[in-house]
C-alpha cells in the first residue's frame, strides 16, 4: 500500500516538475498578420509592400471622406463649403472655422490630417527600409535594376508627400527613417530647407522612374514625377522665396512633348469634359498620375461622403451609394461660370432633381420633407422665407448650393459602374502651369503661347458657336482671369487653397461668407498642439 | 488510520488538545439537521484523536469514550456542538446551520479560509443571501450586495445582454475593467455556465492584498464563484422553477398622433406632415404577453467515498420587445471521490449550456424610431406591405422584424478535474486541469422584401445572407502543494505554492453573399447567391481570424495565525504573459496583510457589548494583462488592394508601432478594514478604506509624427487613482420566536482621478468618450484629462437664448456668443457622470413561515446628459416626431441641437429594487420534504428628480452618465416561483 502511494506521489511530483520546466515559453504565434521575416519572397510581395502607401494616400489626398489634405485644401478656399444645414453639419463648428480661417492649433480634423499624411511618410520609409535591405534580389527572382526602379518610385512618392505636407504646414522636420519604439524627436526645419530636400530628391530620382504606360497605371512614373516637379517649381517663389519659372516650363515640356510616357502614347488633352472623370477613365488620355481604384477589384473611389446627398439622391443618379449631404458649391463660385459654359451643366447637379430617367421628383427629407428637392444657388433659410440675403455658413438647408457631379459613377447596372480612378495630375494642369510660368516670367502678362495653352483647354467647354466670343486673347488673359479660369477648370480637384495662396488671394480675398482675414500667417496651418507636446523639437508656426 | 487522516484535514482544531484515558464506554446516536439525518458529520471525543463520521443514515458509534468526556459534533457550514456525556451512551444531536458570519468559510483563491482569519478585503455572499427572483445573469444575484462592486444592467432586462461589472472604480484605460471571474477554480470562467440554483456562494476579492494571488489579472478584482456540491447521505432532489413577465416601467413622453395633429393645428408643424393615420410604434414593438420560464432539477447525494450533484435546467427567457429572447438548456455535474484510504481525492465538474438567442428584436435603434417616427404615418401600406417613412435616419422596425433573421446558437462547455494527494500529514499535492470552450454560429438574413434590399439599392432586390462562426477555448493546468500545521497549539501556519499555465485562443470565420433571387434558402445555401459572380452586386466578404496567448505563473502564499488574535498573510505571484514585450515578459506581484482580533484580547473580555472587533491592513500589487494580443510585435497587416499590372493584390504595411517594452498595468493598493460585532452580533458590520494607484496604464497614446510610422503606440504611460470607503452593516432589530427582522446596509464612496496621461516620450492631451450621434456630430461628451476626474462632461456652457430662441453660450472670456463662434478654448467641465455614492438597504422580515424582503438601491452625486431631450426635445427635430418637452419645457428654443450644460441634470435616485414575499408551506409529506412559494417584483419604483426615463445608466468604464437616444425599455419584472425538495 505504502509503496503504491509513494509511486503515485513521485508521479505527481515528477509531473509537476515536467510541466513547470516545459511550460514557461511565452513566444507569441501570429496567425492573421504577417511577420516580416516570412515576407518579401518574390517580386509580387516586394510590390505589395511598395504599394501600401498608395492605398493609404487616397485617404488624405482624394475626396473620400477623411480629414486630410483634401478637406483642408477645399474648405478653406473659395469654391466649396460645408455649411450647417439645419440640425446637420454643425460638427463642432469645424467647417465654420475652415471657411472663416479662424482655426486654432487644437483642431481635431487637423490633427487627423497631420497623422494621416505623416503615416503615409512612415509607410514609404518602411517600404524603402525593407526593400533596401534585400541584399540578394536574384534570390527572390528580381534584378537589382528592378529593385532600384521600385526604390526610385518610393523616393519620389515620399517627396510628393513632403510637398503636400509643406504646402499645409511649411516648416516641418525631414525624416527618412522610422522610429523603433523610442521617439527620435526630429526638429523642425525651415520651409526653404524642406523645399530643398524635396527638390533634390525629385531631381535625382524622377529621371530614374519608368515612363508612364498602361502596365503602370496608378504608379509613380515619369509623368507623375515631372508633374510633381512642375507644381514644386510653380510654387517655388511662395515656398522657398526663389522663383523657378524656367524649371517649371522645362518640367511641363517633358510631359507635353511625350518624353515621360503616357497612356496609349503621349498624353493628349481630352476631347470633352467628361472622359477624364468617367467610369472608364482608367486610361484617360490626359492622365499623368492617378489612384487606381476599382470597385470590382475591391477598392472603390467613394466620394459619396463629401459630395453626395442623402439616400433620396441615390435614385436621382440610380446608384447604390449615398452620402452626408456635406459640401455645397459656394454661390459666387457657381456664378463664376458663364451660362454657356458647358462645365456648368456637366459638372454640377443643380435645380430640380428627378428619379433617374424619369420626371418623378426626388423628395426632400428635411426642410423640404416630402416636397420636391431643388438645388438652389444660395445657402440661406429659404424654407423660412429668406429669399434675398447672402446667407451664411450657419444657414444652409438640405438643398443649398449646387452640387458635385464631376466624377460620375454611372448607374448601378453600368458594366463599369463606379470603376472611376482619381486623377491626381492631368495634362490640362500642365498646360495651366506652363502658361502661368510664362506669364509670371513675362511680368504677369500673357503672350500668345500662354493664351494658346489656356484656350486649348477652355475650348472643350463651349459650343463652336460660342467659342469665338469667349476665347482668350493676350489682352483678356490677365492674371486674375487665369486664377478664375483655373478655378473653373479645377473645381473639386483639391487644389484651390494652393492656387489662392500663390495668387496672393488666400488671406486678402473675400468670398461669400468669408471676410479678408489679412493675416499672412494663415497661409500655413498651425502644427497640431498635441504633436508639439509630444515632440519638444517641433516649432509652432508664426502667429499661432 | 482513515479517520485520523481525514480529521487532520477537516478538523485541525480538534487536535489542539490531548486528552488522557479514563473509564471507557461506547456511545452511539444519530446526527441530523433540520431536514433529517446528516451523513458524514464528524464526531470526536474532545481533546483526543478518537473520532468517527456518521454513516449514510446519520448514525455513529464511538468506542473507548471516557466517562467524563465531551463529544464534539461538527460538519462544514454547521455550528459545532459540544455535548458533555454525563454518563449517557446514546446522544442524538441536531446541528444548526451556521449563520454566524465569523465561522463562515470564505473562498480566497487557491483555497479557503475561515472568516476570522481573513486579513484582506473580501466579501462573501452565500446562496441564501442572493437577490431573489429570476436572474438574467449570475451577477444579478449580488447586485447591490457587495459594497464597492457596481453591477449595472445598461440594457435593462434584455435577456441577451450582460451586466457591466466594476469594482472600486475604473482601473484601466484599455485593459480589462471587469473583475476576473473564477468558477470552481477555473480562472476566466464563463458566466453562461451558471444557473442561479447551482451557485453556492460568490466571493469577491476586493483589494490588492487579496487579489495578488491572481497576479496580472488581479487589478479589477476577482470574483470567485463556487457551485453547489453533493453531500454524503441520501439523495436529495430539488426542483426550482419560476415564471416571469416584464412590464414597461416608464414610457418616453413623445407626442401621440392626436397631439401631433394639435401642433399642426397650431401651425407649429406643417400640415403636409399629417399622413392620416394614428400609430404608436412603441407599443407595436412590445411583446406584452411575454412570459419567461425556468426549470432546474437537481439531484445530489453520495456514499462516504463518493458524492455527486447533477442538475439540468431549461430556461426560456423572453424580453419585453418582440423577437428578443434567449432559450437555453444544459446541465452541471460534479463528482467527488476519495480513494487510496482517503489520501487521494478526485474531484471533477462538467457543465454545458446550449443557447439559442434571437438577437433581432430589442435593438436599441428600434426604440429610437419609436420616439421619432411620425405618429400619423401608417405602419403598413394598404396592400399590407410595410410603409417606410424616408425622413433622415428613419426606418420601419416592424419591417425589419418581419423580413430579417438574426440568431445566435451558442454552446458553452467547461470541464475540470482535480487530483489531490495527501503526501504527508498536512501536506497535499494537487493537480488541476480545465478546459472551457465557447462557440457560436450567427445566422443573419435579409429577405428580398427588406427595405435595405429593395430594387433601387445596390442589392437590386435580392436577398442577403451571412454566417459568422466564433470559437474560443482555453486550457488551464495548475499544480499546487499546500501545507497546514499548528505548532505549540497557538501557531497556525498554512502555506501553498503553485504553478499555473493557461493557454487561450480564438478563431473566427464568416462569409456573406447576396444576389439570392428567392427567400427559400434563408441563410442555408450561401452558394446560391450570385453576389460572387455578379460584380454589380456588393462584393461578398470572406473573413477568418485566429489569435492566442499564454499566461504562466508561479505563486505562493503563507498564512500565519497566533492564538486566534494576530494574523498575517504574504502572497507572491510571478507571472509572465505572451502579450508583453520582449523586455518585460515577467512581473512580480507581492502582497502582505495583517489582522488583529482586538476582541480576543484579555482586556476586551469584560466588555460585553463588543463581541467582535478586528482590524485589518493590507497592501498588494496586482497587474492587468487584459489587452489585445500582439501589441508588442512588429507585424505587417493588410492595407487594401492596389493593382500590379492591372491585377488587384493585397498590400502590406506596418500593423502598428512595435513596442518591445510593453508590459502590464500595475496597481498598488492599501486597504484598511475594521470588522465589528456589537450586542451579541445583533449589530455587525465592517468598514473598509482603500487607496489604489494604477500606473503604467496601457493606451494607444499618440505617437510623435514624424518619426513613428503609425499615429499611435500602445504603451504604458498613464496613472489612475481611486480611493473610497465601503461600509457594510447588518442588524437584527427584532428577533423573537416567530418574528425576525434583519437589516442589511451597504454603502460606498469612491473618487477616481486620472493623475497622469503623459511621460517623457508619449502623451495624450486628453481622451474623449461618448461621441454624440448624428446629425450635427456634436462631438464627444466626455473628456478625461490629466488631473481630472473620470467621467467629466466637457462642453459648452449655456448662457441663455436670444429673443429668437437661438443658443447663447459663454466664451472663455465670459462674453456670450452663438454656437458658430465657439471653439475648443471655450469648452470646460460641466458635470460628472460617475456616481460618488452607492448604497443599498435590505430588509428581511420573517414571520413564522412567511418571509418578506424589501430591497432598496440608490446612487448619488452624479450627473446625466439627457440626449433624448437634446435631440427629440427640440422643435428642429421636425419633421420627425418630438418629445413633448419640445413644446413645453424647451418651447423657447428655436435652434438646432447643441451639446451644453443645458442638458445636464442631476441623476440621484433611489429604487425600490426588489420586493419578495415567500411562504414555506408546512408539510407532513413522506415524499416532499419542503416547498416554498414566492412572488418577486423588481424595479418597482424609482425616486428621482431626473426627467428622463431611468437615471440608472452606464456607470462603469469611461462612457458614463449618458442617457442615449436609442435605448432598451426599462421594465418592472414580476416573478412567481416555487422550490420543491424531495
Amino acid at each position: 500500500m505504502k509503496k503504491h502511494l509513494y509511486s503515485i506521489q513521485s508521479f505527481v511530483i515528477a509531473g509537476l516538475l515536467l510541466f513547470t520546466g516545459a511550460c514557461t515559453d511565452l513566444d507569441e504565434s501570429v496567425y492573421s498578420d504577417l511577420k516580416k521575416e516570412n515576407f518579401f519572397n518574390d517580386k509580387t510581395e516586394v510590390l505589395q509592400a511598395a504599394l501600401r502607401p498608395f492605398t493609404h494616400m487616397q485617404a488624405w489626398l482624394a475626396p473620400t471622406g477623411a480629414n486630410g489634405y483634401y478637406y483642408h485644401s477645399a474648405l478653406s478656399a473659395d469654391q466649396v463649403a460645408w455649411a450647417q444645414k439645419g440640425k446637420h453639419g454643425y460638427d463642432g463648428g469645424d467647417h465654420f472655422r475652415q471657411h472663416y480661417h479662424t482655426w486654432t492649433s487644437n483642431e481635431g480634423r487637423m490633427r487627423g490630417a497631420w497623422e494621416l499624411m505623416w503615416t503615409g511618410v512612415g509607410y514609404v520609409n518602411g517600404a524603402i527600409e525593407d526593400i533596401s535591405a534585400l541584399e540578394n534580389p536574384q534570390d527572390i527572382g528580381m534584378s537589382q535594376e528592378e529593385i532600384n526602379s521600385i526604390l526610385a518610385e518610393l523616393y519620389v512618392l515620399r517627396a510628393f508627400h513632403y510637398m503636400k505636407i509643406m504646402d499645409l504646414w511649411g516648416n516641418v522636420p525631414i525624416v527618412t527613417e522610422n522610429a523603433q519604439s523610442t521617439p527620435i524627436n526630429p526638429e523642425t526645419k525651415p520651409r526653404a530647407e524642406v523645399f530643398a530636400f524635396i527638390q533634390s530628391e525629385l531631381e535625382q530620382y524622377v529621371p530614374q522612374l519608368p515612363k508612364y504606360s498602361e502596365e503602370l497605371i496608378g504608379r509613380t512614373t515619369q509623368t507623375a514625377g515631372y508633374a510633381i516637379l512642375a507644381e514644386l517649381y510653380l510654387n517655388a517663389e511662395e515656398w522657398s522665396g526663389t522663383a523657378m519659372w524656367d524649371e517649371c516650363i522645362a518640367a511641363c515640356d517633358m510631359i507635353i512633348e511625350g518624353q515621360a510616357g503616357g497612356l496609349n502614347g503621349a498624353p493628349q488633352l481630352a476631347d470633352d469634359l467628361l472622359a477624364t472623370f468617367s467610369n472608364t477613365n482608367q486610361t484617360a488620355s490626359e492622365s499623368l498620375y492617378q489612384i487606381a481604384y476599382s470597385r470590382k477589384g475591391g477598392f472603390t473611389f467613394n466620394w459619396g461622403g463629401f459630395y453626395m446627398g442623402y439616400g433620396n439622391m441615390s435614385r436621382a443618379l440610380d446608384v447604390g451609394y449615398s452620402g452626408w449631404n456635406a459640401f455645397s458649391v459656394i454661390p459666387s463660385a457657381f456664378d463664376a461660370y458663364a451660362e454657356n459654359d458647358l462645365r456648368k451643366e456637366q459638372w454640377f447637379l443643380f435645380g430640380p432633381q428627378y428619379e433617374y430617367g424619369t420626371e418623378i421628383p426626388i423628395l426632400g427629407t428635411e426642410e423640404y420633407n416630402e416636397e420636391p428637392l431643388i438645388y438652389v444657388n444660395s445657402i440661406r433659410r429659404e424654407s423660412e422665407g429668406d429669399l434675398s440675403s447672402d446667407g451664411s455658413m450657419a444657414e444652409g438647408e438640405e438643398n443649398s448650393g449646387a452640387r458635385f457631379d464631376k466624377y460620375k459613377s454611372g448607374t448601378s447596372d453600368d458594366e463599369n459602374y463606379w470603376e472611376n480612378h482619381y486623377i491626381i495630375y492631368r495634362l490640362t494642369e500642365i498646360y495651366f502651369n506652363k502658361a502661368e510660368a510664362i506669364m509670371r516670367k513675362n511680368g504677369g502678362v500673357a503672350n500668345q503661347e500662354a493664351v494658346d495653352l489656356i484656350n486649348a483647354t477652355k475650348e472643350r467647354a463651349f459650343d463652336e458657336a460660342d467659342w469665338p466670343s469667349v476665347m482668350y486673347t493676350t489682352a483678356t488673359l490677365t492674371m486674375d482671369e487665369l486664377l478664375a479660369e483655373r478655378g473653373r477648370e479645377f473645381i473639386f480637384e483639391g487644389k484651390r487653397r494652393t492656387d489662392l495662396i500663390r495668387f496672393g488671394e488666400f488671406t486678402t480675398g473675400s468670398w461669400w461668407d468669408k471676410q479678408p482675414d489679412g493675416d499672412p500667417n494663415k497661409k500655413l496651418y498651425p502644427i497640431p498642439s498635441n504633436q508639439i507636446a509630444n515632440n519638444p523639437n517641433l516649432k509652432q508656426n508664426p502667429g499661432y | 488510520m482513515k479517520t485520523n487522516l481525514l480529521r487532520s484535514i477537516v478538523l485541525p482544531l480538534a487536535l489542539l488538545c490531548f486528552g488522557f484515558a479514563q473509564a471507557q464506554s461506547t456511545v452511539s446516536g444519530v446526527v441530523s439537521d433540520q431536514n433529517g439525518p446528516l451523513p458524514g458529520a464528524n464526531v470526536v471525543v474532545k481533546g483526543t484523536t478518537n473520532g468517527t463520521q456518521t454513516d449514510f443514515d446519520g448514525n455513529y458509534e464511538l468506542t473507548n469514550v471516557p466517562d467524563g468526556a465531551t463529544l464534539v459534533f461538527s460538519y462544514v457550514s454547521f455550528k459545532t456542538k459540544e455535548v458533555p456525556l454525563n454518563g449517557q451512551t446514546t446522544l442524538n444531536i441536531t446541528l444548526e446551520e451556521d449563520t454566524q458570519s465569523l465561522e463562515e468559510v470564505v473562498v480566497v483563491g487557491y483555497g479557503t479560509q475561515n472568516k476570522k482569519e481573513i486579513t484582506t478585503a473580501v466579501s462573501s455572499v452565500k446562496a441564501e443571501d442572493f437577490i431573489q427572483g429570476g436572474a438574467r445573469s449570475p451577477m444579478d444575484l449580488i447586485q447591490g450586495k457587495v459594497a464597492g462592486l457596481n453591477i449595472t444592467k445598461t440594457q435593462g432586462n434584455n435577456p441577451n445582454s450582460d451586466s457591466s461589472i466594476q469594482l472600486r472604480g475604473v482601473s484601466s484605460l484599455s485593459g480589462d475593467i471587469a473583475p476576473l471571474i473564477v468558477i470552481d477554480g477555473i480562472p476566466g470562467g464563463d458566466l453562461d455556465l451558471l444557473q442561479q440554483d447551482d451557485i453556492a456562494s460568490i466571493d469577491v476579492l476586493k483589494d490588492g492584498s487579496a487579489a495578488a494571488i491572481y497576479g496580472t489579472r488581479g487589478n479589477a478584482g476577482v470574483i470567485l464563484i463556487t457551485t453547489k456540491k453533493g453531500r454524503t447521505g441520501k439523495t436529495v432532489t430539488e426542483y426550482n422553477t419560476y415564471i416571469q413577465s416584464e412590464f414597461v416601467d416608464k414610457k418616453p413622453d413623445y407626442l401621440s398622433a392626436s397631439e401631433f395633429r394639435d401642433l399642426i393645428d397650431q401651425g407649429v408643424i406643417s400640415a403636409d406632415q399629417d399622413f392620416g393615420h394614428s400609430t404608436d410604434l412603441y407599443d407595436e414593438l412590445l411583446n406584452k404577453s411575454n412570459l419567461s420560464q425556468y426549470h432546474n432539477l437537481s439531484m445530489s447525494g453520495g456514499s462516504e467515498s463518493t458524492t455527486f450533484r447533477a442538475s439540468v435546467f431549461f430556461n426560456d427567457a423572453k424580453g419585453l420587445p418582440k423577437q428578443n429572447s434567449r432559450e437555453q438548456f444544459g446541465g452541471r455535474f460534479s463528482i467527488n471521490h476519495k480513494a487510496l484510504d482517503d489520501k487521494l481525492t478526485i474531484q471533477s465538474n462538467l457543465a454545458a449550456n446550449f443557447i439559442n438567442a434571437n438577437l433581432l428584436g430589442g435593438g436599441t435603434g428600434d426604440f429610437e424610431q419609436a420616439i421619432q417616427r411620425n405618429p400619423t404615418a401608417p405602419l403598413y401600406n394598404e396592400d399590407g406591405t410595410f410603409y417606410e417613412t424616408e425622413a433622415y435616419n428613419n426606418y420601419n422596425p416592424l419591417h425589419r422584424l418581419a423580413d430579417r433573421i438574426y440568431e445566435r446558437q451558442e454552446e458553452v462547455f467547461s470541464g475540470d478535474i482535480r487530483l489531490s494527494l495527501e503526501v504527508a500529514k498536512g501536506l497535499n499535492a494537487s493537480v488541476f486541469g480545465s478546459y472551457v470552450r465557447t462557440n457560436y454560429n450567427d445566422r443573419i438574413f435579409r429577405s428580398k422584401n427588406d427595405w435595405d434590399q429593395r430594387e433601387s439599392t445596390e442589392y437590386q432586390g435580392t436577398a442577403y445572407a451571412k454566417k459568422f462562426n466564433h470559437l474560443d477555448w482555453s486550457k488551464t493546468l495548475e499544480a499546487t502543494l499546500d501545507y497546514q500545521t499548528t505548532i505549540a497549539e497557538v501557531h497556525d501556519i498554512g502555506a501553498i505554492i503553485g504553478y499555473s499555465y493557461q493557454y487561450s485562443t480564438a478563431e473566427e470565420f464568416s462569409a456573406d453573399n447576396s444576389g439570392f433571387t428567392t427567400d427559400g434558402f434563408l441563410d442555408w445555401n450561401l452558394g446560391a447567391g450570385t453576389g460572387i459572380t455578379d460584380t454589380s452586386l456588393p462584393r461578398p466578404e470572406l473573413y477568418s481570424f485566429k489569435d492566442d496567448n499564454t499566461l504562466v505563473g508561479f505563486f505562493g502564499r503563507v498564512n500565519y495565525g497566533f492564538a486566534d488574535k494576530y494574523f498575517a498573510q504574504f502572497v507572491l505571484r510571478r507571472e509572465g504573459s505572451s502579450r508583453f514585450g520582449d523586455n518585460h515578459k515577467w512581473g512580480n506581484f507581492p502582497a502582505a496583510s495583517v489582522g488583529w482580533a482586538i476582541s480576543e484580547e484579555n482586556f476586551m473580555q469584560d466588555i460585553q457589548a463588543i463581541s467582535l472587533l478586528k482590524l485589518r491592513a493590507g497592501y498588494g500589487v496586482t497587474g492587468n494583462q487584459g489587452i489585445p494580443n500582439y501589441q508588442s510585435l512588429t507585424t505587417l497587416s493588410d492595407g487594401g488592394v492596389y493593382p500590379q499590372g492591372g491585377v488587384y493584390y493585397q498590400t502590406y504595411g506596418a500593423a502598428r508601432n512595435a513596442n518591445p517594452n510593453l508590459k502590464w498595468e500595475e496597481k498598488h493598493e492599501i486597504n484598511l478594514g475594521l470588522d465589528f460585532g456589537l450586542l451579541q452580533n445583533r449589530l455587525s458590520g465592517s468598514i473598509d478604506v482603500y487607496q489604489r494607484k494604477t500606473k503604467d496604464l496601457l493606451y494607444n497614446y499618440s505617437a510623435q509624427q514624424p518619426g513613428f510610422v503609425r499615429g499611435s503606440i500602445f504603451t504604458n504611460v498613464g496613472e489612475l487613482e481611486n480611493k473610497g470607503i465601503e461600509v457594510v452593516l447588518s442588524a437584527i432589530p427584532i428577533s423573537s420566536e416567530n418574528f425576525q427582522w434583519n437589516i442589511d446596509f451597504t454603502g460606498s464612496y469612491q473618487s477616481n482621478e486620472l493623475s497622469k496621461l503623459s511621460d517623457e516620450n508619449f502623451q495624450a492631451n486628453w481622451l474623449e468618450f461618448g461621441g454624440l450621434p448624428s446629425p450635427g456630430n456634436l462631438g464627444n461628451a466626455i473628456r478625461l484629462e490629466e488631473g481630472g476626474s473620470v467621467g467629466n462632461f466637457y462642453g459648452k456652457r449655456f448662457a441663455g437664448f436670444t429673443d429668437e430662441g437661438k443658443w447663447l453660450f459663454y466664451k472663455a472670456d465670459g462674453s456670450t456668443a452663438s454656437a458658430s463662434e465657439m471653439n475648443e478654448n471655450d469648452l470646460s467641465v460641466i458635470g460628472n457622470g460617475v456616481p460618488k455614492y452607492n448604497a443599498s438597504l435590505g430588509n428581511r422580515f420573517t414571520y413564522k413561515n412567511f418571509d418578506l424582503t424589501i430591497f432598496f438601491r440608490g446612487k448619488f452625486a452624479y450627473d446625466i446628459l439627457n440626449t433624448k431631450d437634446l435631440y427629440f426635445g427640440n422643435k428642429k427635430w421636425l419633421p420627425n416626431n418630438l418629445l413633448k418637452s419640445a413644446v413645453t419645457k424647451h418651447n423657447q428654443l428655436d435652434d438646432d441641437p447643441q451639446y451644453s450644460d443645458y442638458y445636464i441634470e442631476s441623476g440621484d435616485f433611489v429604487k425600490l429594487d426588489n420586493v419578495t414575499l415567500g411562504y414555506n408551506v408546512p408539510l407532513e409529506s413522506r415524499y416532499l420534504e419542503s416547498m416554498r412559494i414566492y412572488v418577486t417584483g423588481k424595479n418597482l419604483a424609482t425616486f428621482t428628480g431626473y426627467s428622463g426615463i431611468d437615471p440608472e445608466l452606464q456607470d462603469t468604464g469611461f462612457t458614463t452618465g449618458i442617457d442615449g437616444r436609442d435605448f432598451y425599455p426599462r421594465t418592472k419584472t414580476w416573478t412567481l416561483g416555487f422550490n420543491f425538495r424531495f
